[in-house]
């Protein structure tokens, strides 16, 4: 015996509670991501409560123990029973839970800011941690990485955890299949693990149109040297027996794709760069850029300011809010993008499993939940974490239709993040209006996946090093140029 | 002696767990008939594989997890029994009772640090990540792919009130007295919530649950049982509720311009060594099933809590025939494998025991509540994460009313009160 169980559902026990609040993860959203805490199937209704009175036994402040963001469904809900909802009789809302007023508390920041530094970091999503991480690696460890809430709060803690080599264009191709190879190497390198699990990416090609499309696909990506494969409708059903073959006319199939475990990437490359000198402060919004003569000079937060050489403005959805501080405008349009998990399942399901034309994909994470979302063609531009039972309803009859079995599984949470949405789908990289303003966002969606392989040549880049011919070609002014060509390959 | 011998309590139906057959009544929960038929662990736990059992019986936690005629992680305490219903236990091999993946238990006395173990070298993790694949999960996938029901259309009331305990029954009679078309969902099969306990004989006369369910639908409303409030959600601009039902027929979406929460608190595990054990029970549900089910939970039974809930249920159990003790001071740990046999009080020494009542009053539920943005505060006083919810049933939130022990703890006949208070004010 000797342990006392705090969470029952995911076998949370109190001296697991204290050594993720001894080790930093004080406030109860990272708490619950730290331990696990509250994602079960009771979604933290027996141990919310007990876990709150360790934390302020332990010293946690007000601030720290306002409880996580409810996630509906409040009970369980089948598949089976959503899909039945008509989600057209469910007109898009900004969803729930709508905002408290007044705000809760927020903690305060995790420690006083240095006065200067070589490298700011605007976010500490994966983008920043990653290259703060690559950074510190080559020398460069005078670098500050600022995030406006705890670590995983945006789309870097909120996504599916797919990795894919599976695209349209060799550039992508290439910086997927280094993104593969980094992850896999990423709990050796920072002695953190990352679940991550090389169980193929399967592409649904519901008609002839998206058979071609992934032909033209299957032919760059083979031209890289990957495995990928067309496969009829029978033969993906032997990847996945569970499919109804009737509903789809062939697949795109590379084994080598992958799914990880977002969260304790962010954890791993923060803790790797802190190591070697990087400074990581959560809950330190940036309220200011200090630019005179052409180039950023200092960082403001309320926190107090930090000189610095060089800024990079890695934060995702709220990339343009940002970059306004500094009299640049960016075009990306942050969109929300709804998911959700089901109950824990023994294994059954292999890969990433994509429809095309549709936006549904579905995983089965590393602790067994189907991981899916799909992508909402009415969602308006606007940074929005709001949950809709149309999105349910949405994803559970195109679930339903693919996968009938999943018709008797059961929804447990649903959440959501933003796209960070450009307009060729592409990224924006390198410096935009003052020349020491490097941009590292616009990912759509799929910034986890490219975070290793982009941040590594970054650093190169930023420390003198190579640089990789993506720093030219998804600069801010290919859009004045004429230059952008649209990536068309993303899901969701 | 797993029921009271009387009449009243005689089984009428077999349902099948792990292929043995259990004696059950028809319309109770599976968790009820395990419970009498001294099956108490119906799992093994996520990382450790301990031995999981029903601990609320009422839908709050998620200990009581089993798969149900095909399909998996059902919660056993509310799915209702009737003849051939298949149960089946999860997560163990090759059953719950004796798995042998409960080692991992005795052999992690510190825990495991799943985030830094055997991260290096890259095959080892990779081994890693396979195996903890396998061990994960919990139910396996269903049987058959069930057929899609028709789809609900949007339906309208004056006011929704959810939960027909003392609460719940009180607002919708005061909502249906003033004339007002109500919807009042119960997921019980019985209205009545914690009066059904009859811990409290005197908070409401016997017949006052059936006169309220008259006086809803008189008033031209309804009363819909065996249907659970599954979340609000604010599709097309204005709060919406799911309800789902006992089939696919009776599932609904509903909006009304009042809504009332009264869906009572959540079951508090206690905190102590061994505090997961099969057996430790919430006490409010083991006295429902007393009541309606004549199941005993077992011959001795510690009652933890020093409130009057504790008391009630010990002065119920010691009727019924068990030697019930009553431990109003903290438990150092619970002992006993595969079920609780003692607790270890601070001085050292043991209680024996083979069915520990939680009697604790629940916790405030805010979630329902906090979807549309209701507040919560920590209150030192219950040690617990309470709603902003007014005396009166108000709520930061306009048409948006609670009250009971969904937003604090309380007698069911302040429960009645307040929700009497939350009528009047939804009524307006």
């Amino acid at each position: 015996m000797g342990k006392t169980i705090l969470c029952a559902c995911e076998d949370v026990t109190l001296s697991e509670v204290r050594r993720a609040f001894v080790l930093g993860h004080r406030d109860l959203e990272s708490v619950k991501r730290y331990t696990g805490f509250g994602t079960g199937p009771c979604q933290g209704k027996s141990c919310l409560n007990a876990v709150v009175q360790e934390l302020l036994r332990l010293g946690a402040t007000p601030a720290e123990i306002a409880p996580f963001t409810p996630r509906p469904p409040i009970q369980p809900v089948n598949f089976g029973t959503l899909a039945a909802l008509d989600p057209e009789a469910l007109p898009l809302d900004e969803g729930v839970p709508l905002p408290v007023r007044p705000p809760p508390p927020r903690p305060g920041p995790s420690g006083p800011l240095p006065e200067r530094a070589d490298v700011v970091i605007v976010g500490g999503g994966i983008l920043g941690l990653a290259l703060a991480h690559q950074l510190t690696m080559r020398g460069v460890r005078d670098v500050v990485v600022l995030e406006r809430s705890y670590l995983n709060a945006g789309a870097s803690g909120r996504n599916g955890g797919g990795v894919r080599a599976q695209w349209s264009t060799p550039t992508m191709v290439r910086l997927g299949l280094r993104s593969l190879q980094l992850l896999g190497a990423f709990a050796g390198e920072t002695g953190v693990n990352g679940w991550f699990r090389r169980g193929g990416y399967l592409f649904l090609a519901p008609d002839g149109s998206q058979v071609k499309r992934l032909e033209r696909n299957q032919a760059v990506q083979r031209a890289q040297g990957m495995r990928t494969r067309i496969l009829s409708a029978a033969e993906a059903c032997a990847v996945v027996p569970e499919l109804d073959r009737s509903r789809f006319v062939a697949a795109s199939w590379n084994p080598d794709d992958g799914v990880v475990f977002p969260w304790p990437f962010l954890w791993g490359y923060a803790a790797a760069a802190e190591s070697r000198g990087a400074t990581v402060r959560t809950f330190t919004p940036v309220t200011g850029l200090d630019v005179r003569d052409g180039l950023v000079r200092a960082v403001e937060t309320p926190a107090g300011r930090i000189r610095c050489d060089t800024v990079v403005n890695a934060c995702g959805a709220w990339s343009p809010e940002v970059a306004r501080f500094a009299g640049v405008t960016l075009p990306n349009r942050p969109t929300r993008h709804e998911i959700l998990v089901s109950g824990p399942l023994k294994p059954w399901l292999g890969p990433l499993v994509s429809v095309l034309g549709t936006g549904l994909y579905f995983s089965q994470s590393q602790r067994g939940e189907i991981v899916g979302g799909m992508g909402d063609p009415t969602e308006p531009a606007g940074v929005s974490h709001g949950s809709t039972l149309r999105f349910l309803a949405r994803f559970s009859r195109t679930l339903t239709d693919y996968v009938p079995a999943t018709a008797g599984l059961s929804v447990l949470r649903q959440w959501a993040g933003n796209y960070d949405v450009t307009p060729d789908n592409n990224p924006i990289l390198g410096a935009a209006g003052p020349g020491n303003f490097l941009q590292l966002n616009g990912f759509v969606g799929h910034g986890f996946m490219m975070a290793p392989a982009v941040t590594e040549l970054m650093a190169d880049w930023m420390t003198g090093r190579e640089k990789d011919e993506i720093f030219d070609r998804f600069t801010l002014d290919r859009f004045e140029r004429g230059t952008a060509v649209r990536e068309d390959f993303i899901i969701g | 002696m797993p029921r009271l011998r009387d009449p009243l309590f005689a089984t009428d139906c077999t349902v099948t767990f792990d292929g043995h057959a259990v004696p059950a009544r028809s319309g109770e929960s599976v968790a009820s008939a395990l419970l009498a038929a001294g099956r108490l662990v119906v799992s093994r736990s996520a990382k450790y594989h301990r031995p999981r059992g029903p601990f609320c019986l009422s839908g709050s936690c998620g200990s009581c997890l089993v798969r149900i005629d095909g399909e998996p992680n059902r919660r056993a305490c509310r799915t209702a029994c009737r003849d051939g219903l298949r149960v089946e236990t999860q997560n163990a091999w090759p059953d719950a009772a004796h798995d042998l993946l409960g080692i991992i238990d005795p052999l992690t006395p510190h825990g495991l640090d799943v985030h830094h173990m055997f991260t290096r070298p890259l095959p080892v993790n990779r081994a890693l990540v396979a195996f903890t694949r396998r061990l994960a999960g919990f139910g396996r996938m269903p049987d058959r792919a069930a057929p899609r029901g028709p789809a609900p259309s949007v339906e309208s009331f004056d006011a929704l009130v959810l939960g027909a305990g003392p609460a719940g029954l009180a607002a919708a009679g005061t909502l249906a007295d003033a004339g007002l078309r109500v919807l009042l969902a119960e997921r019980d099969t019985l209205p009545g919530g914690r009066l059904r306990t009859r811990l409290e004989p005197d908070a409401a006369p016997a017949g006052w649950p059936a006169d309220v369910l008259r006086a809803v639908t008189a008033a031209g409303g309804e009363v819909a049982l065996s249907t659970t409030a599954t979340g609000l959600w604010r599709d097309g601009g204005s709060p919406v509720c799911l309800l789902v039902g006992e089939t696919p027929e009776r599932t609904r979406l509903v909006r009304a311009a009042r809504i009332v929460a009264c869906t009572g608190g959540n079951a508090r595990p206690p905190t102590f060594e061994g505090n997961d054990l099969p057996g430790i029970h919430s006490g409010r549900a083991l006295a429902l099933a007393l009541a309606e089910h004549g199941v005993l939970p077992g011959r001795r039974v510690a009652v933890l809590g020093a409130g009057p809930e504790a008391s009630a249920l010990a002065a119920r159990f010691a009727a019924a025939g068990l030697d019930a003790t009553q431990v109003a001071g903290p438990v150092a740990a619970a002992r006993g494998r595969g079920r609780v046999r003692s607790l270890r009080l601070p001085d050292g020494t043991d209680l024996p025991c083979d069915a520990v009542a939680q009697g604790e009053p629940p916790a405030p539920a805010p979630d329902l509540l906090r979807a549309l943005g209701v507040g919560v505060d920590w209150d030192p006083a219950i040690e617990a994460l309470a709603p902003r919810v007014a005396a009166d049933g108000t709520t930061s939130v306009p048409g948006l009313f609670a009250a009971g022990e969904v937003a604090r703890p309380g007698s069911a006949a302040e429960a009645r009160a307040w929700g009497r208070r939350a009528g009047e004010a939804a009524r307006g």
